[in-house]
C-alpha cells in the first residue's frame, strides 16, 4: 500500500476531529464537575477549608430559695495548645512538664496530636492562677492560656445531693443533671479558614458564634433549713453510727423540697475523691424499704375516710392478731389491753392496725395507697428516683392485707413517704414535689420559667386530714412520738421502726428507724421526715424510732418554724407526762403587778419558779418568758422592772 | 512580502503566548502561598517560569527561522544523543532522585529532564524514518514495527526511572504519528490488542496493580492515600463552579493540593475561573490543535507534514492526559500541561517544538487545496 497524500490527509482530518473530540468529553467532565457536583464538592471543600475553636458557654449558678448561691461556675485558666504552631514539641513538653505536674511524655504526647487545638489533659485544665502564670512566663509559641469554667461551692458540701456534680461534659446528677440543658447554655464557636496545616489564612477574617452563658436555676431549698437539717443529721451520726441517714423536709402546701440530705454525703467539689456509691444515689428518692408504723397514716386515714372507725371506740389488744391461723405479735409484749383507737394510734398498736386492714378490705386499703403515691415515682425534678414495691393486688390475701396495714411487706422511698404525710398536712391534696422554683436569666434576672405548684389528686377529704392530724397531734404528746414534742408548736407525727431483712429474714439488729412530723398540727407549715438506718445505740439501748427518730424531727421542726418566724402556739395538745418526767408549768402574767407581788406569785403559782431582776422601779413591766408559755418547774423567769407608766405603756 | 511571511501562522503564535502570559499569571497564582511558605518569597516560581518563558521564546523565535528539512540531518544523532542521556540518568549518583523519580540531570542548580529532550528527538527521529516509508507502511515488520521498537525501547527507558506520564506520552505520540504516515488500522488495533494483553498479565502477576489504577474512579476509598491529590483537585474544580472563585482566590492552594503550580495547576484554573475559564482554557489547546494540523496538511513535504503532526500531537496527548488527571477522568499519571504547568524543561522544549512548527507552517502552501 503506498500513503497518498490524500490519504494522510483525511487521517489528519480524522485525527483533528478525534483530538477534538477527546477534549469535547473533557468539557463535559467538567460541565459534571462545576455544575452538577459542584455544590456538594464546594460544601466538602469549604468544610475542609473551615477550622473552628469551640467556646463554651458558662455554666448558670445554682441559688437557694432566698437567692443565695449554692453553686456557680468560676472560671480557670486552661492551656490551649495549636500543635501546629509548635516547632520543638520535646523542648516545649519538658518545659511544662513540671509546671503541669505531669510526666513529659505525656505532654508531648499531646501536644503532637494530630489536631487543631489540644487541651493537655488533666494537668493542663483548669490550671491554678500561679500555674497559669508560670506557662505565661515561658512564651511558648503555640502555647495560648484560656479560660475555663470551674464549678465552685460557697457553702461546701450543703445540699450536695440535691446539687448533683457536674464532669468533663456536663451534669451527671442532682440538679445539675435534671437541668442541664437550662445551665449549660450554648457553646458557640470561633472559625476561620486555614491552611492545610491548620493555621489561619491572614486577611480572612473569622466567623464568631458567641457562646451563650446559661441559665440560673433557684432552687426552693432553704439554707437556713438545709443547714439545720444537716447539723442534726451530724448530731445523729456522732451518736448512733449509722449507715445511713436520710431527712426531708417539705413544705406540705406546695410540694416544694425545703431541705433534702443524705448521710453520708460528698464535696461536689471534689466528688472524685468519694466513694461513688454517695453521689451517684440520693438516698431520699432512691432508697427503698419497709416503712414501718409511718406507713399506719395511710391505713387510719383510709379507715377514717371510709367510715370504718370512730377514733373513740374501743379495741382489746391481748399482744397478737390472729389471721389465718396466723397470730400476728403485737410490738409490745403483752399488748396494750383495753383502749381507744385513738390509743391504738398514740400506741402504735399492730393488732389494732390489723383490724382496721380487714375493716377496710385489701381492694379499699390498697385503692388509698396507690392514691397516697405509692408504687409509683412521684415525679420530682431530681434523676434517680426509685418506685417502691407494693403487693400484686390479686397476691394479696389475709396475711399480706394484715402486714400492709402496719407497714410490712411494702417497699417504699423516702420522698413517696414525705408527700403522702404532706397530703395529710395539706388538706387531703396530695402534691407533685420539686426542688426547682424558677429558672432565671442571669443577665436580665427575668424569671424565664416559675414553677406553679400541682395538685395531684385529693386522696382525702379535708376533714379526715383533720381527723388524722389531730390524732397525729396526740402520738407526739401522748403517745409513742412524745421524744418529738416541742412545747408551744404542736408537732404531729408518726414513728417508724422496720427490721431489715437481710437474706431473706428479719435481722435481729438492723433497724431503719424514722419519724415523719408535720407542724403546727393545725396548719402545717412543713412536713419533714428522718430515716436511720441501721442505729447503733453505745449502751445497747432497744432500737425505736421514737426514741432514736423523732427527737431529730422535734428538733428540725422546732428550729425550722423559728426560722420562719412562725410564733409559737400555746393551743396545742399539753403533753402527757410520766411519773418521772415533770410536768411543765405555765407562766403567770406578773406584768402591772409590784415587784413583791410578783415574786410571791412566781413561787405561789405551783411551779417554784426563780425570778431574776433587770432595770430599777417598782412595777413589773416586762416579763420573759411571756405569760401562758410552758417551762419546767424551777425555771428562772426574767423580770423588767420600770414605773407604772411605763408599764402601761409596755402593755 | 515572501510566500514564507505570508503563510506564517500567527494563529499558532498567537494560542502559544495567549496560554503562556496565561501560565505565568496562573503559575503565580497557584504558587504564591506555596513559595512563600517554602522559599520566604512568593515570587520565587514567578521569577523562574518568567526567565523560563523567555528563554523558551527565544530558542522558539530562533527556530522558527530555522529550515525545518535540516533537520532530518540532525535527526538521528539527536536520537543518539536522547537515548545516552536516557541511560546515563538512570546511572547510579548521576540521576537526581526527585519525588521517587530519576528523571533530572542535574547541572549546577538547575536541572534538565532527559525525557523531554527525548519526546522531541524521537518525533523528529520518527517524522524522518516514516516520510521515508511511505511505501513500507502497508507491511507490518518493515513499516510498522521499525519505528515502534524504537519508540517501546525509549519508552521503556523511561519507565525506568520511573515517569509514567512521559512514557505514555512518547507512546501516545508515536501512535498518532503512525496513524498520520498510514500505518493500517488492523495494525494499530493489534498494537493496542497487545498493550491490553500486556496489562492483564502485569495485573494478573500483581493485582495491586488494578487497584492502583482503578483507584480513580472512587478516591475517596482511601482520601488520605491515593486518593488524596484526587480529591483536593476535584474540591477544587468543584468550588469552582460556572464563574469560579475568582483569580487568586483559590484555597485549594493553601497547601491543600501538593505543588499546585505544576502537574496540577488545572485544577487551580478551574477552581479561580470556574467552567467557563477552564473551557477557555480547552478552546485556546483546540484551536491550536487545528492550526497544527493545519499546518502539517499544507507542510511541504511528508518530513514537514510528520513532524507538524508529531508536536501537535504530543500537545494534544499532554493536555488530555493532564486534563484528564485534574478531573478525576484518568488513573493520575503526571504530565504537565504544556505552555501553562510550572518547568523549565517543559516549557523550553514545548516552546522550541511550536518554533519548529510556525517554521513548517511558514514554509506551506495554503493554496494548495
Amino acid at each position: 500500500m503506498r500513503v497518498t497524500r490524500g490519504m494522510m490527509r483525511r487521517r489528519l482530518v480524522a485525527l483533528l476531529f478525534i483530538l477534538t473530540g477527546a477534549l469535547a468529553l473533557l468539557v463535559g467532565r467538567l460541565l459534571f464537575l462545576q455544575i452538577v457536583q459542584a455544590p456538594w464538592l464546594s460544601k466538602m471543600a469549604t468544610s475542609l477549608h473551615t477550622r473552628t475553636i469551640k467556646l463554651i458557654g458558662t455554666r448558670g449558678s445554682i441559688l437557694s430559695a432566698g437567692g443565695k448561691v449554692l453553686a456557680y461556675t468560676a472560671s480557670a485558666p486552661s492551656i490551649l495548645a495549636v500543635p501546629s504552631q509548635i516547632k520543638d514539641k520535646q523542648q516545649a513538653a519538658a518545659l511544662l512538664a513540671p509546671i503541669l505536674n505531669m510526666p513529659a511524655e505525656k505532654v508531648q504526647a499531646a501536644l503532637s496530636k494530630v489536631a487543631m487545638a489540644v487541651y493537655i489533659n488533666p494537668g493542663g485544665r483548669r490550671m491554678t492562677e500561679e500555674q497559669a502564670q508560670e506557662v505565661r512566663n515561658l512564651h511558648l509559641q503555640g502555647i495560648y492560656i484560656t479560660e475555663e469554667g470551674k464549678r465552685a461551692y460557697p457553702y461546701g458540701s450543703l445540699a450536695a445531693s440535691v446539687l448533683g456534680i457536674v464532669g468533663q461534659d456536663g451534669g451527671l446528677t442532682g440538679v445539675e443533671r435534671e437541668y442541664n440543658s437550662v445551665l449549660a447554655g450554648q457553646d458557640g464557636y470561633i472559625g476561620y479558614l486555614s491552611y492545610a496545616g491548620g493555621q489561619p489564612i491572614p486577611g480572612e477574617g473569622e466567623t464568631i458564634k458567641p457562646a451563650v452563658a446559661g441559665d440560673d436555676v433557684q432552687l426552693s431549698i432553704s439554707v437556713r433549713i438545709q443547714q439545720i437539717v444537716e447539723r442534726e443529721i451530724e448530731k445523729v451520726v456522732a451518736q448512733y453510727s449509722p449507715d445511713h441517714v436520710t431527712a426531708i423536709v417539705e413544705n406540705p402546701k406546695t410540694g416544694a423540697i425545703v431541705a433534702m440530705a443524705n448521710y453520708p454525703s460528698f464535696n461536689p467539689a471534689d466528688w472524685r475523691s468519694a466513694p461513688q456509691e454517695n453521689y451517684n444515689r440520693n438516698l431520699a428518692i432512691w432508697q427503698t424499704f419497709e416503712p414501718g408504723s409511718t406507713f399506719k397514716i395511710v391505713t387510719l386515714s383510709a379507715a377514717l375516710q371510709e367510715n370504718k372507725v370512730n377514733l373513740a371506740d374501743k379495741f382489746y389488744d391481748p399482744g397478737y392478731y390472729e389471721v389465718a391461723g396466723h397470730r400476728i405479735k403485737c410490738w409490745k409484749a403483752g399488748g396494750h389491753g383495753s383502749q381507744s383507737f385513738l390509743n391504738v394510734v398514740e400506741n402504735s398498736c399492730n393488732p389494732g392496725f390489723i383490724s382496721l386492714g380487714e375493716r377496710l378490705g385489701k381492694n379499699a386499703l390498697f385503692h388509698y395507697i396507690k392514691a397516697f403515691g405509692f408504687g409509683k415515682k412521684t415525679g420530682i425534678d431530681l434523676p434517680g428516683e426509685g418506685t417502691g414495691i407494693l403487693f400484686p393486688l390479686s397476691k394479696v390475701g389475709p396475711l399480706e392485707l394484715a402486714t400492709t396495714s402496719f407497714g410490712q411487706g411494702v417497699s417504699v422511698t423516702p420522698i413517696q413517704q414525705v408527700m403522702a404525710v404532706g397530703a395529710v398536712a395539706n388538706g387531703g391534696k396530695l402534691m407533685k414535689p420539686y426542688v426547682v422554683q424558677d429558672i432565671v436569666d442571669p443577665k436580665t434576672h427575668t424569671v424565664v420559667m416559675n414553677r406553679q405548684p400541682t395538685v395531684v389528686r385529693q386522696v382525702i377529704s379535708p376533714q379526715t386530714a383533720s381527723l388524722v392530724r389531730q390524732a397525729l397531734e396526740s402520738v407526739v404528746a401522748k403517745g409513742s412520738g412524745k421524744n418529738a414534742y416541742k412545747e408551744g408548736y404542736r408537732i404531729a407525727g408518726k414513728t417508724g421502726t422496720a427490721q431489715v431483712a437481710v437474706n431473706g429474714r428479719y435481722s435481729g439488729s438492723h433497724y431503719i428507724v424514722s419519724f415523719i412530723g408535720m407542724a403546727p398540727a393545725n396548719n402545717p407549715k412543713l412536713v419533714a421526715y428522718v430515716a436511720i438506718d441501721y442505729p447503733r445505740p453505745k449502751n445497747g439501748a432497744p432500737v425505736f424510732g421514737g426514741v432514736i427518730a423523732a427527737p431529730v424531727v422535734g428538733q428540725i421542726l422546732a428550729d425550722s418554724l423559728t426560722e420562719m418566724n412562725v410564733p409559737p402556739d400555746p393551743n396545742g395538745l399539753p403533753k402527757k407526762y410520766n411519773y418521772f418526767e415533770q410536768a411543765p408549768v405555765t407562766v403567770p402574767d406578773l406584768v402591772g403587778m409590784s415587784l413583791v407581788d410578783a415574786r410571791r406569785m412566781a413561787i405561789l403559782s405551783s411551779a417554784n419558779l426563780k425570778t431574776m431582776l433587770s432595770g430599777s422601779g417598782k412595777t413589773v413591766i416586762a416579763q420573759s418568758p411571756a405569760a401562758g408559755m410552758k417551762v419546767p418547774p424551777g425555771s428562772t423567769v426574767r423580770i423588767y422592772l420600770g414605773n407604772k407608766e411605763q408599764a402601761s405603756v409596755v402593755h | 512580502m515572501t510566500r514564507a511571511q505570508k503563510n506564517f501562522d500567527y494563529g499558532i503564535l498567537l494560542m502559544t503566548f495567549v496560554l503562556l502570559c496565561f501560565g505565568v499569571v496562573m503559575v503565580h497564582s497557584a504558587s504564591s502561598v506555596l513559595s512563600l511558605r517554602r522559599y520566604a518569597d512568593s515570587f520565587y516560581f514567578l521569577k523562574r517560569q518568567i526567565l523560563w518563558a523567555s528563554v523558551g521564546v527565544i530558542l522558539m523565535m530562533i527556530l522558527s527561522n530555522y529550515d525545518y528539512h535540516k533537520w532530518r540531518k540532525w535527526a538521528p544523532r539527536l536520537a543518539v544523543v536522547a537515548f545516552v542521556l536516557l541511560v546515563v540518568v538512570l546511572l547510579p549518583g548521576v540521576g537526581r532522585n526527585v519525588n521517587g523519580s530519576k528523571a533530572w540531570l542535574g547541572i549546577g542548580s538547575f536541572g534538565v529532564q532527559p525525557s523531554e529532550f527525548a519526546k522531541l528527538a524521537m518525533i523528529l527521529f520518527l517524522a524522518h524514518l516514516l516520510a521515508d516509508s511511505k511505501d513500507r507502511m502497508g507491511s507490518f515488520w518493515k513499516g510498522f514495527v521499525p519505528p515502534l521498537f524504537l519508540s517501546l525501547v525509549c519508552v521503556g527507558l523511561v519507565m525506568l526511572e520511573p515517569d509514567l506520564g512521559q512514557s505514555v506520552v512518547i507512546m501516545g505520540t508515536t501512535v498518532i504519528l503512525l496513524f498520520a504516515a498510514g500505518a493500517r488500522v488492523s495494525h494499530i488495533g493489534s498494537l493496542g490488542g497487545a498493550g491490553l494483553l500486556a496489562f492483564g498479565g502485569l495485573v494478573a502477576a500483581a493485582p495491586y496493580r488494578m487497584d492502583r489504577i482503578t483507584s480513580f474512579l472512587n478516591p475517596w476509598k482511601d482520601p488520605l492515600g491515593t486518593g488524596y491529590q484526587i480529591i483536593q483537585s476535584l474540591y477544587a474544580v468543584g468550588s469552582g463552579g460556572l464563574l469560579g472563585l475568582g483569580l487568586g482566590q483559590s484555597r485549594q492552594k493553601y497547601l491543600y493540593l501538593p505543588e499546585p503550580q505544576t502537574d496540577f495547576i488545572y485544577s487551580i484554573i478551574s477552581e479561580e475561573l470556574g467552567l467557563l475559564g477552564a473551557a477557555s482554557v480547552l478552546l485556546l489547546f483546540a484551536v491550536l490543535i487545528w492550526r497544527g494540523l493545519r499546518a502539517a496538511i499544507y507542510a511541504e513535504d511528508e518530513f514537514g507534514a510528520l513532524l507538524a503532526v508529531g508536536i501537535t500531537g504530543m500537545i494534544g496527548v499532554q493536555v488530555l492526559i493532564n486534563v484528564g488527571v485534574v478531573t478525576g477522568s484518568i488513573p493520575a499519571t503526571g504530565v504537565t500541561l504544556p505552555f501553562i504547568s510550572y518547568g523549565g524543561s517543559s516549557m523550553t522544549l514545548m516552546l522550541a517544538a511550536v518554533g519548529i512548527l510556525l517554521n513548517i507552517s511558514k514554509q506551506g502552501a495554503p493554496t494548495v487545496r
